[in-house]
């Protein structure tokens, strides 16, 4: 009996952290309708802090609890919200979470550079670990009793601040309409700014109160995905209500800790179910407690993206393909591999073009899908032992097969989610795919066989043979995933082009809508989420067999939410973007530190400025993930809209051409290196847009169109040319637009 | 009424969204407690003018002076505080917030709660019977009758309104206008824009005629919704 | 037999009873007039027609068969349209996808239809044309409410409801909506129209149903409407009668 109330205590206590994150989550969500999933990050931040102002420098403990909860957890939140979050306003939902997504990962490698994640760093427990009180027969912790009192503090001062004043009424009200905030005699900015502040505080709290009572380690990653655990509490009350969520937390502290006490210990998944109980209860609270809030009126978002027509994503594919067999010319076959791994990430993130780009559904987990197809094709696809085995184009095919249903299993539930929630739904379901079945390296006996999911933490995928294409080869291996990518890129083209796509859209803008058209819903997302599970799948398993051997940690979530937050970057509606995001989450990191590890390697006076480089770009990719809130359709947009000056300018494009050739002989007979290929091509891309720009800026004078009727008066010329120049009739023009602008 | 010096007065105003111009130079005033009813199609700037009276909206040129002090560049919240209550087109309330919470969010300018309460259910039972219901999911014209609340208790100076009868049922309309009628006679001047005339010219002083981003005429209601329907068929 | 019917339909939010036992009945070939005060419960009942809301009692009939359990596309399927009090459109579609969407859709249930063409022939009948290549967001609402109507055209509904269809519309395009409905509804169209513009309605319409406080306070004809007491107090409003007391004794 007295066991159980330790363990109820104990359960209690957890809750209450959980309670304590979750809360800022909702304080956050509910006033700027940004769902933080930097929380974790920030409470892992200020407590990092904390440590180097109480152990680092020494200062007295409630000093440093003044300066961190006090100051820098405010500080923190503010800044966030000047830099980063007021611009996200108008943005769709997969914006808003992948900058969120960007600054998490942003703030992890920041830690990680400025606290080496090798040293151990403890803090302790308030009052010393030897400081407990007896509560009826069982010893609590005066730490432990803390975090109880603070949580309920918490809870109940957030909850009277929304319900009882009136810059908690407000504060709601920001996130429906700032504008009318205004009318009303508030400011938003500031508002939003406190809100901020007061999330900020409540996620360094979390933290500085949690990491003694695991054990007192701190380790950059752990923090951050602990306060992901509190989702599902802050899920319980649709992140919105403060009694629900602090309820959830509870509910979800006693079970994880009832889990790791009852179970058998001999049970060896006991272990892995505890750690993704969080994940689990996520997606069932999902599911079960349905309810949205009100929708303000149907926004148009600031995304925009142009969709190609078949032809010129066709012309566009095979220029690529091109292209890639070009470079590879220039490339030694260490370097061969690193781009195939590249292009057959770039493969998964197309699932993603076609699941959020053009249908509108979220999902953060696509390697998980993957993995699924990994997991298939390593059990059931491969022939031949050794040196000598291969993966069999049925593998592969059930493989993809076995994904796809499976993506279909997942999304069935889940099908009613939307947004936010869905692509909770399908984190969750990532997470616990690499908690539970990643890592279960133990045997199994079913039906009289004997197996095990994931033996030895890895598998050895061997590379696909069909016929005579042998896939051991590099070279074949770069481009059999180059052509698949350019044919399954078309193929989404061409997709979205037709009725399909057209119908993925009109689900996307407006499910009621569209199901008064007569449109199944349920049928179209299943189809087209067990379409992009496919392609996922396909990718997945390309790039394990590329690898040669993959481990659970290649399919990592944070793995999957870089590539999705990179491939938001590039822009997720575009096919291009996809490429961009899969080469630069597949192979732009190992490239990047691996260059700049070279460096300081080969010239030892300089190590430390070419570490800190290397370091610098790669927190450069988060900081690039936090701006695309100032252009959400993504880089490629940009690019195509630089380019469209070009348009016509035929001389200018061809001397460009030849430039490039020239550059391209120089760097093949080796006068000049790749890098200076690189660059110099690099620069010839930027400086085109430029060029074009100066180009145009030559202009006709005539009446502006804003003076039109005013210096002039109107008539039906000047109203014909009018039309013309705001942009949108005359539909030949439209279809030659679109070639041009079908990079995507 | 012309000899007063204007409440409100816009002389050359011109705005833009981002790099489309949109006003051409508004001229138009408001005097104390007179109606102004600014008509015209769709498009023609309406709205436009009110976000920028209403400080939502930087002017690009021109001047925006209320009661005789250029206060250009103002921001919509000081406005507010001044006393120009602004009623925006489509649902002026806050869709997650209850009834009684957007009265709160109202006495942002000063005003009571209990004030703004206590003449928001008096003026419109209904409200009261729903003061605990969000507000997004209160008909089109309880929410109409909740955004004109705001007006009621906080003591405004000058009111404007945009587009107020935009799919209300005609009582409701009626008893709008009618409410909005009695607050001029309490002493407030009001801006109201229509595209219709019909609900407004019975109350109107003046009338201006807005086409493409200008103010083409102004003068005696009658007078210019005889200009409004030959506008209508040529623009 | 009417071609669209409620049965005692009600429905509940809460405590509030939005739409209370209300039977009405809307017939091929003619339209008719859905009108109340703000609140009265018409888009409830749309709602509650379309599927997209469930009734605590009562029954939805299409064409005599119960389809009060089907979900909105099934009832789509079976002829019901209707378009949407807060516009709906497809933000990221032009005007004329907006259209061939629809009959994207039909045809993906399996009916043959030539899209491209009928498309054409839609946004010709509801004079879109000249801004068929628009994209949706920067049109006004005036047209924007006929996009819908258009939308719903495509999918050859047997029963269209409207839902403040000419609210945001000019007098112009007012007429010529009008013009459109008396059209469709003579070549066998069942319209039912919800709208504040009552002499539209009443132009329009050959059978009126009030609804207030989710009540049917009266049906007939638009001169029986017009001289109901009851519909005077509780919707159209006189000048000796406004307030809200005298409105709520009349109607009680
Ligand atoms: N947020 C915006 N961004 C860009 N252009 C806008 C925006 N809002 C309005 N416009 C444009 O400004 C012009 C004037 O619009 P405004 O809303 O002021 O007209 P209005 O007279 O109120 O018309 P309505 O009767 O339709 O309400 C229109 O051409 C419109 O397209
Ligand atoms: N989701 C909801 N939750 C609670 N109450 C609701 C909800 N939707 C509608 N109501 C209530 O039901 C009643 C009927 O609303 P409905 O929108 O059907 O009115 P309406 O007749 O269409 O009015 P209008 O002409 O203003 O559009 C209103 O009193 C409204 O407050
Ligand atoms: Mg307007
Ligand atoms: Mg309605």
């Amino acid at each position: 009996m007295t066991s159980f109330l330790t363990f109820t205590i104990l359960g209690l206590v957890l809750g209450a952290v959980y309670a304590i994150a979750a809360s800022g989550l909702v304080l956050t969500y509910t006033t700027s309708g940004i769902f933080n999933f930097a929380h974790g990050a920030q409470a892992m931040l200020g407590t990092f802090l904390y440590w180097q102002l109480t152990y680092g420098w020494g200062w007295p403990m409630w000093l440093s609890l003044v300066v961190v909860v006090g100051l820098a957890g405010p500080a923190m939140g503010a800044l966030l919200h000047m830099l980063i979050m007021r611009g996200l306003r108008e943005t769709a939902d997969v914006t808003k979470i992948v900058v969120t997504v960007a600054i998490m990962l942003g703030m992890v490698y920041l830690s990680q550079w400025i606290w080496h994640p090798e040293e151990a760093r403890v803090t302790e427990m308030f009052f010393g670990a030897n400081a407990k009180i007896e509560l009826g027969g069982v010893v609590v912790r005066v730490h432990e009793l803390v975090c109880l009192v603070v949580a309920v503090a918490v809870a109940i001062g957030l909850r009277l601040l929304f319900t009882r004043t009136r810059a908690g009424v407000v504060m709601r009200g920001a996130v429906d309409d700032p504008d009318l905030l205004r009318l009303n005699g508030h400011d938003p900015d500031r508002i939003a700014m406190l809100s901020w502040a007061m999330g900020s505080t409540l996620a360094v709290l979390a933290g500085i109160l949690v990491t003694p009572i695991g054990g007192g380690a701190l380790e950059a990653n752990q923090l951050t995905l602990l306060v992901i655990d509190a989702f599902a509490a802050a899920m319980f009350g649709r992140l919105r209500s403060i009694p629900r969520t602090f309820t959830g937390a509870m509910v979800l502290g006693m079970t994880a800790t009832y889990v790791m006490a009852y179970f058998p210990t001999d049970w060896t998944w006991a272990g892995n179910l505890r750690v993704s109980l969080p994940m689990i209860i996520l997606f069932v609270v999902l599911i079960v407690l349905p309810q949205d809030r009100l929708r303000v009126a149907a926004v148009r978002t600031r995304e925009r993206y142009r969709p190609p027509t078949p032809r010129s994503a066709a012309v566009w594919g095979a220029a690529l393909v091109a292209a890639v067999f070009l470079l590879a010319l220039l490339l030694d076959d260490g370097s061969i591999t690193t781009f195939a791994l590249g292009m057959t990430f770039a493969i998964v993130a197309l699932s993603l073009t076609l699941l959020t780009g053009y249908a509108g559904e979220l999902n953060l987990a696509p390697l998980s899908f993957g993995a699924v197809a990994t997991i298939t094709g390593f059990h059931f696809g491969v022939t031949g032992s050794g040196l000598a085995s291969r993966l069999t184009l049925w593998g592969v095919l059930l493989a993809v097969l076995v994904t796809a249903v499976v993506g279909g299993l997942v999304a069935l539930p889940a099908l009613r989610l939307r947004g936010l929630y869905l692509a909770l739904a399908t984190m969750a379901f990532g997470v616990f795919l690499s908690n539970m079945v990643l890592r279960d390296t133990t045997e199994h006996t079913l039906f009289g066989v004997t197996f095990s999911i994931f033996p030895n933490g890895t598998l050895i995928v061997p590379p696909l043979q069909v016929g005579p294409f042998d896939l051991r080869d590099p070279r074949t291996l770069l481009m059999t995933a180059t052509v698949l990518f350019a044919l399954i890129g078309v193929g989404l083209a061409a997709l979205r082009a037709s009725g399909y796509g057209r119908r993925l859209a009109a689900m996307k803008d407006s499910p009621a809508a569209a199901a008064m058209l007569g449109q199944n819903l349920v049928k179209l997302k299943f189809g087209v989420f067990m379409l992009s599970a496919a392609i996922a799948g396909l990718g997945g398993l390309l790039m394990a067999s590329a690898g040669g051997s993959v481990s659970g940690d290649n399919f990592a979530i944070m793995s999957s939410l870089a590539l999705v937050m990179l491939t938001v970057v590039g822009g997720i509606g575009y096919i291009s973007g996809a490429l961009f995001g899969g080469l630069v989450s597949g192979v732009g990191f190992t490239i990047m530190v691996g260059t700049f590890n070279d460096l300081a390697t080969a010239h030892p006076s300089m190590e430390s400025i070419y570490k800190t480089i290397g370091q610098l770009l790669v927190v450069a990719t988060a900081l690039i993930g936090m701006g695309v809130g100032k252009n959400p359709s993504g880089t490629v947009h940009d690019i195509v809209e630089g380019y469209r000056t070009l348009r016509g300018a035929r001389a200018l494009l061809a001397g460009a051409a030849a430039v490039e050739a020239v550059l391209y002989g120089l760097a093949l007979t080796g006068v000049i290196g790749n890098w200076w290929f690189a660059i110099l091509t690099a620069c010839l891309v930027m400086a085109l847009p430029v060029a074009g720009r100066m180009r145009a800026a030559a202009p006709v004078r005539r009446t502006p169109p804003e003076l039109a009727g005013v210096a002039e008066p109107y008539s039906d010329e000047l109203r014909e040319r009018l039309d013309r120049e705001l942009g949108l009739p005359a539909r030949e023009r439209m279809a030659k637009e679109a070639s041009v602008h079908a990079v995507a | 009424m012309n000899e007063q010096a204007p409440l409100l007065e816009l002389t050359g105003v011109r705005a833009a969204y981002g790099p489309i111009q949109v006003l051409h130079g508004v001229d138009l005033r408001v005097h104390p407690g007179s109606v102004v009813a600014l008509l015209g199609p769709n498009g023609g700037g309406k709205s436009t003018t009110m976000k920028v009276c209403a400080g939502l909206l930087p002017l690009t040129g021109g001047e925006l002076r209320l009661a005789g002090r250029r206060v250009n560049g103002i921001t919509a919240q000081d406005a507010a505080r001044l006393g120009i209550c602004s009623i925006p087109e489509g649902r002026g309330v806050f869709p997650n917030l209850t009834v009684r919470e957007n009265l709160w969010a109202a006495t942002g300018t000063g005003a009571r709660l209990a004030d703004l309460e206590e003449a928001a259910y008096t003026r419109f039972p209904i409200l009261g019977e729903r003061r605990h219901q969000l507000a997004g999911s209160l008909s089109g014209g309880q929410q109409q009758m909740l955004a004109l609340s705001r007006a009621l208790g906080t003591d405004p100076v000058i009111l404007l309104l945009d587009e107020l009868s935009m799919g209300l049922a005609p009582m409701i309309v009626t008893r709008m206008y009618e409410t909005v009628a009695q607050l001029v006679a309490e002493g407030l001047s009001v801006l109201v824009a229509e595209q219709f005339a019909r609900a407004v010219l019975p109350i109107a002083d003046t009338a201006a005629l807005m086409l493409h981003g200008r103010v083409v005429a102004s003068g005696r209601p009658g007078d210019i919704e005889d200009q409004l329907s030959s506008s209508y068929l040529g623009g | 037999m009417p071609l669209l019917e409620t049965r005692d339909v009600t429905v509940r939010f809460g405590g509030n009873t939005a739409v209370d036992g209300v039977s009405i009945g809307v017939e091929a070939g003619c339209v008719t007039g859905l009108i109340g005060p703000n609140g009265a419960g018409k888009t409830t009942l749309f709602n509650t027609v379309t599927g997209l809301q469930r009734p605590a009692a009562g029954r939805v009939l299409l064409d005599g068969a119960d389809v009060t359990r089907l979900a909105p596309a099934g009832r789509a399927r079976l002829g019901l349209a209707r378009t949407f009090q807060r516009l709906e459109l497809f933000l990221s579609l032009s005007v004329r996808d907006n259209v061939r969407v629809a009959g994207d859709i039909l045809r993906a249930t399996g009916r043959t239809v030539d899209v491209e063409k009928e498309t054409d022939r839609v946004l010709a009948r509801t004079g879109l044309e000249d801004i068929a290549h628009l994209e949706v967001s920067a049109i006004p609402t005036g047209r924007a409410r006929v996009v819908e109507v258009a939308r719903a055209l495509m999918t050859a509904p047997r029963v269209l409801l409207l839902d403040e269809p000419a609210s945001g519309q000019t007098e112009r395009e007012t007429e010529a909506f009008a013009a459109l409905l008396t059209g469709l509804a003579a070549e066998g169209l069942a319209i039912c129209l919800v709208e504040h513009d009552l002499p539209l309605v009443m132009r329009l319409c050959t059978t009126i149903h009030v609804l207030d406080y989710g009540r049917l306070i009266a049906s007939g004809t638009p001169k029986e409407i017009r001289e109901s007491p009851e519909v005077v107090a509780a919707y159209i409003g006189t000048e000796e009668i406004g307030t809200e007391e005298v409105r709520r004794e009349e109607v009680a």
